[in-house]
Parts: C-alpha cells; sequence; structure tokens
C-alpha cells in the first residue's frame, strides 16, 4: 500500500493542488508488482551488464576499482537479503554476521587444511545457510521486530565468540589467507580479474534473484509475506518456506563472505558486527528491496557516496543520514522505485498508473 | 557481606540508568509502536547537554531537567518530522531511526569532539550506614529513578490519560471512534519516552563518563531490557533491567570476565525464544509488521 493513498483522497477541494499532489502520489508510489515491457527489462540488464564489464576499461584508478569491488561484493550479500526481506518480508539485522560465517569458514578451512577459494566455498555456502536458517528457527515463535532484536543479538555474540576464539579464530586481530588459486590463464592477484571474479558471482546471485521472483516459489514467498495466516489455510507450508527463503539468504551471503575475505585477504571480527550489519539493512532499504536492481543501487549509492560528496568522515556521515531520511520520506520504495516510477511518468504509458491517477482525482 | 552492599547499591545505580532507557523503550515501542534505534543517542544527547550546561557552571539539578525538557523537545521534533510519517510502515520507520542515530551521533562529534566527557560528582558525599560507604549520588540517582518508574507506574495503570493510551494500542479504530486523540497520544508518549532518555543520560554522566558512541552501545540493552520484561510493561522493565544487572554483576563476580556481554545477549535471546511475550506479558509489539 502505498502512503500516499491517504493524501489523494481528500483532494476534492483544489483541483490545482490536487493534480500536483497526484502526480507526487504517482512518482512515490510503490509499482514493484507491476512488470515493466519485456523490452525494457532486456534493454535495462544489457546496459547494466555492458556498463559493469566496461568498468575496468574505463581507466578510473585503482581506488576507483576497490570501491566497485567493495560494492558488487556488498550487493551480492544484499540479495540474500532483499530476496528475504523483499519477498518474504523478513528483515534482519545481522547480515553481516551471515557473511562472516562464510569468510570465517573459509578462512579457516584455508588456516587449518590449506584450502583455497575454490575448494572451501562450497562447506562456506552450505555453513553460511545452516547458520542462516538455524537463526531463523525463532522466527517461527516471534514477531518480524522480536526477529530483528534477535539477529542483532546473534550479531554481538558472533563478535564476541570470534573475538575469544583464540588462535582458531584469530582472536581481535582476524585471520589472514593467501591469494585466490589461479584458474588456467588468469591470475587473481590483478584487481581488475578480481574484479570480474566478484561481477561474475553478482551476475548468478542476480540471475538467481529474477528466476525466484518469477517463479512459483517466489509467488508464494509473496504471498505469505502479504497474508500469513491466508497463505497457511490455502495449504502453504509457512513454517518451511521461512526457513527455506532464510537458507538460500544465508547461500548468498556466504558466497559474498567468501569474495570479500578473498579481496581483502585478511578479516577480523569488528568487519562482521553490529555497524556493518545496520549498514546492510539501510542499504537494501535505501535501494529498494522489492527491485530487481534494489539491492545493487543500495550498495552503490552507499557505497560511492563519500566519494561523491568528498565530505570528511563526520561529514559525510552526517551528510549520509539526511540523504537516508530523505529517501526513506519521499520515496518509501526506495530508490529503485523512484528511478521505475520516473520512467513511467516519462513514458506514460503504464497501466497501473493510469488506474491510481483516475482513482486520485474520482 | 559490607562489600556486598556496596556492590548492591553500585549494581542498582547501574541499573537505574538501563531502567531509564528501557522504560522509554517499552513505551515508545510497545505503545506508540515505533521502533526508534536513535533512542541511545537521545540519551547521549541528553549527557552531553548535562555535560556542557555543569561545565557552564549550572547546577547539575537544573541541568538534569533542563537536558530531560531538551531531549523531550528534540523527541518532539523527531516525531512530527520523521515518525509521524511511517507509522504505517514500521521497518521504514526502524531504517530512519538509523539515519537519526547516525546524525546525532556526528554532529555531536561535530560540535565537540569525539572524546569522552565527565563531570565531577556533583553531590561529592559518602554517606557511612552501619559501616558500609555509600557514594551519595548513586543512591540519588536510584531515588530518582524510582520515583519515574512510580509516576510512570501509575500514569499508565491508573489515570484516565493511561486508560486512554492502553486503549488505542488495544484497539485503535474503536479507540477513535470513542473520541481518543489517538495520534496525539503517540506523540505524547514519544516525547514522555524522550525526556525519560535526556535524564537517564544526565544521570548516566553523573556516574561514568560517556562518550558520543555510548548511545549506541546502550541502546540494544534498552531493547534488552523492554522485550525481557514484555513491551509496553513499565513493571516489566523494572524487572528486565534488575534481571539483567543481576546477570552482569553475577557474570563480572564469577563467570569469564571476557565473555560479560555474551551472558546477557544469551539471555534475552533464550527469553525471547521461549517467552515471546516477555516475563510479565507485554502487547507483543505493533501490530501493523
Amino acid at each position: 500500500m502505498p502512503v500516499t493513498d491517504n493524501s489523494a483522497g481528500k483532494t476534492g477541494a483544489a483541483p490545482e493542488g490536487a493534480r500536483a499532489r497526484d502526480r507526487l502520489a504517482l512518482l512515490t508510489a510503490d509499482n514493484a508488482a507491476v512488470p515493466l515491457p519485456a523490452g525494457v527489462q532486456a534493454i535495462t540488464a544489457i546496459l547494466l551488464a555492458v556498463l559493469l564489464i566496461a568498468l575496468p576499461w574505463l581507466g578510473l584508478g585503482y581506488r576507483f576499482l576497490s570501491i566497485a569491488i567493495t560494492t558488487l561484493y556488498t550487493a551480492i550479500g544484499l540479495y540474500g537479503l532483499g530476496l528475504q526481506f523483499g519477498q518474504a518480508g523478513i528483515m534482519s539485522v545481522g547480515h553481516a554476521a551471515l557473511m562472516g560465517v562464510g569468510a570465517y569458514a573459509s578462512a579457516i578451512l584455508s588456516v587449518q587444511l590449506g584450502l583455497g577459494l575454490w575448494a572451501s566455498l562450497p562447506f562456506a555456502m552450505a555453513l553460511s545457510a545452516i547458520v542462516g536458517g538455524v537463526i531463523g528457527l525463532p522466527t517461527l515463535r516471534v514477531g518480524g521486530q522480536h526477529y530483528i532484536i534477535i539477529t542483532f543479538c546473534f550479531c554481538a555474540l558472533f563478535v564476541i565468540v570470534l573475538t575469544n576464539g583464540g588462535t582458531f579464530t584469530g582472536s581481535a586481530t582476524g585471520l589472514d589467507v593467501g591469494s585466490v588459486t589461479p584458474l588456467p590463464g588468469i591470475n587473481f592477484d590483478k584487481l581488475s580479474n578480481n574484479y570480474y571474479l566478484v561481477l561474475a558471482a553478482l551476475f548468478l546471485a542476480v540471475v538467481a534473484t529474477y528466476l525466484i521472483g518469477n517463479s512459483r516459489y517466489g509467488r508464494t514467498l509473496r504471498a505469505i509475506r502479504e497474508n500469513e495466516q491466508l497463505a497457511r489455510s490455502v495449504g502453504i507450508n509457512v513454517d518451511l518456506h521461512k526457513l527455506g527463503v532464510l537458507m538460500v539468504s544465508g547461500l548468498f551471503a556466504g558466497l559474498a563472505g567468501v569474495l570479500q575475505l578473498y579481496y581483502l585477504r585478511h578479516i577480523s571480527p569488528t568487519l562482521f558486527g553490529a555497524f556493518p550489519s545496520l549498514y546492510l539493512a539501510l542499504m537494501v532499504m535505501l535501494g529498494g528491496a522489492r527491485y530487481l536492481y534494489g539491492p545493487l543501487i543500495g550498495a552503490v549509492v552507499v557505497n560511492f557516496l563519500p566519494e561523491v560528496l568528498n565530505l570528511d568522515p563526520v561529514d559525510s556521515r552526517i551528510a549520509y543520514g539526511v540523504c537516508l531520511l530523505l529517501v526513506i520520506l519521499l520515496l518509501p520504495g526506495g530508490v529503485g522505485a523512484g528511478i521505475k516510477n520516473i520512467y513511467c511518468a516519462i513514458t506514460g504509458g503504464f497501466e497501473t498508473q493510469k488506474q491510481r491517477g483516475s482513482n486520485g482525482r474520482a | 557481606m559490607d562489600i556486598f552492599v556496596q556492590q548492591l547499591v553500585n549494581s542498582l545505580s547501574v541499573a537505574s540508568v538501563t531502567i531509564l532507557i528501557g522504560i522509554g523503550i517499552t513505551l515508545i515501542f510497545g505503545l506508540a509502536g515505533i521502533v526508534n534505534f536513535a533512542h541511545g543517542e537521545f540519551l547521549m544527547v541528553g549527557g552531553m547537554a548535562t555535560w556542557f550546561m555543569v561545565g557552564a557552571g549550572m547546577n547539575f539539578f537544573v541541568a538534569l531537567v533542563l537536558a530531560g525538557l531538551l531531549v523531550g523537545a528534540l523527541g518532539f521534533a523527531a516525531e512530527r518530522c520523521l515518525f509521524r510519517f511511517t507509522l504505517n510502515r514500521p521497518m521504514n520507520g526502524f531504517i530512519m531511526s538509523i539515519g537519526l542515530s547516525v546524525i546525532l551521533q556526528h554532529a555531536v562529534i561535530r560540535v565537540f569532539n569525539e572524546f569522552q566527557k565527565s563531570i565531577t560528582d556533583p553531590v561529592g558525599l559518602v554517606w557511612t550506614i552501619g559501616g558500609v560507604d555509600i557514594i551519595a549520588m548513586r543512591a540519588i540517582v536510584v531515588a530518582i529513578t524510582a520515583i519515574i518508574v512510580a509516576i510512570t507506574y501509575f500514569g499508565i495503570s491508573r489515570s484516565r490519560y493511561g486508560m486512554a493510551l492502553r486503549a488505542s494500542v488495544a484497539d485503535r479504530d474503536t479507540a477513535e471512534l470513542m473520541g481518543i486523540p489517538v495520534r496525539r497520544y503517540v506523540t505524547g508518549v514519544f516525547i514522555y519516552g524522550s525526556l525519560l532518555a535526556g535524564i537517564g543520560g544526565a544521570l548516566m554522566i553523573s556516574l561514568f563518563p560517556i562518550t558520543p558512541f555510548t548511545g549506541s552501545v546502550i541502546i540494544i540493552r534498552g531493547f534488552a531490557v523492554s522485550l525481557i520484561g514484555g513491551l509496553g510493561n513499565v513493571g516489566g522493565a523494572v524487572v528486565g533491567g534488575l534481571v539483567l544487572g543481576l546477570v552482569d554483576g553475577l557474570s563480572a563476580g564469577y563467570g569469564y570476565p571476557e565473555w560479560t556481554d555474551a551472558y546477557s545477549l544469551v539471555v534475552m535471546i533464550l527469553i525471547l525464544v521461549l517467552r515471546p511475550q516477555g516475563l510479565l506479558g507485554g502487547t507483543l509489539g505493533p501490530k501493523a509488521s
């Protein structure tokens, strides 16, 4: 439900203001459920893919590419969070810890058994998925708000466990790993190759999100999000689906964590604590969890904003907070919603938009 | 025995601050339905304001009242300008409160700096009762908290305003039909909770030094206290604060000190899983989730 519906209903008195308000309502509405034409979707995907593939060739420098890699592996984790929040409606503020489970699993396998990225990746992803499911067990008993607090507690606990884990987890200093095992002809020590590795993983995440969103499974999840009682009463196994989506989300987080580990080559507990987790939640809300490119947009905005604004750290945090408030107030569906609505407002040929418009005027 | 009593007073004074922030959260989250993550920052702002006013030569107790009013006004502004628009989307309100907490934290760093601040003990007396030394300020902190808890408890459970408030939580539409201005009550609860956070901050800085990052540490304890006791339940927040204080005190004395923080988190997760409505029962949080 768009929050602007109320104001659109009370516009009888002032027709001039009413039209402006209708237009504003169109821009701020949440049209996630309405698909764009297939051609537009395809063109967007191709343009985005070309841009991302061409990025290392544009000569933007080492620092830019480093931030781009950070953005991309964060976005992979965000796609997991976007799936569980956007589709199934379960928000978590412990997602960085889930990424940490994958990263630490991979690092410990590397330190103890000498396994590289490729060998440890399946184990790390599986472990993240299992942990995601186990933390998810309480969601079956408690409501969404309580689950947020539980995930936050898990995050804090995870950091304490890592810090007290002795040499096994490297305590507060953390663990180091070697470089990515080279594939034939590809050496991942080169930054642009590392970028393509992360980009390939992101591509998989986006495709998986698209397929899930358009499948029967995705529709089932949305049914649970919209009305859990109703979903239960038509025979959907709500508990199983909730745990399932949390485990899928854990898979994404594990993948992101391993990529983060092998990009940074060194991890420590603070990377996976409460604040990184909160930032993940912010990014996914900022971008728009229900939109295919929402998580990516959120990651890009949050990671590149300090660079673009070029302020000192304190001012950039303040500016960042203000931007966040503005986005949430003006675009409750996230930046993704805003872009889609602007596109629709420009082209105008959009079924729901017309319908909403006529409702407002009636 | 003497040491035990001394420890008890000390733990009680620390628990008092936790209880104050817990009551604020339990009212705002449980009754107004707003998940305000910036509540810890409200407390920090209250403490910083007190530090500034005491530093300027003001009496501590005047500064305490002013800090409460200031943070209450801050809460009023936040509710009117921000949270009012997200009442039917609690998740958006939650994210906005994180943004607000980032802004407040760094605004304080911008105005002052990021180092820790403290004031000298405003009373500076030590009472000796039956051979036990009790720092007077700590006893005063406990007494102020007890008075606030009593006022809040009777306000919610006995007065007609409290009754109207509880009616609005139980059934918002019916309450509105009965002529209760529900929106105004939501604002009122938010202001009152913020005011308590301001007073809590002032009391906190009289006990130990605080930094601009204190708020983000104490907020999770505040949520713990309100959820352990039961959301919207003032008595529950007191019980939750005492439970958490006890767990901390015992674990610091008898367990492994490096795991001290972990105990309260484990207790909280267990209570949330086993008794989601809290020890004393509460509202189970806002309905629109």
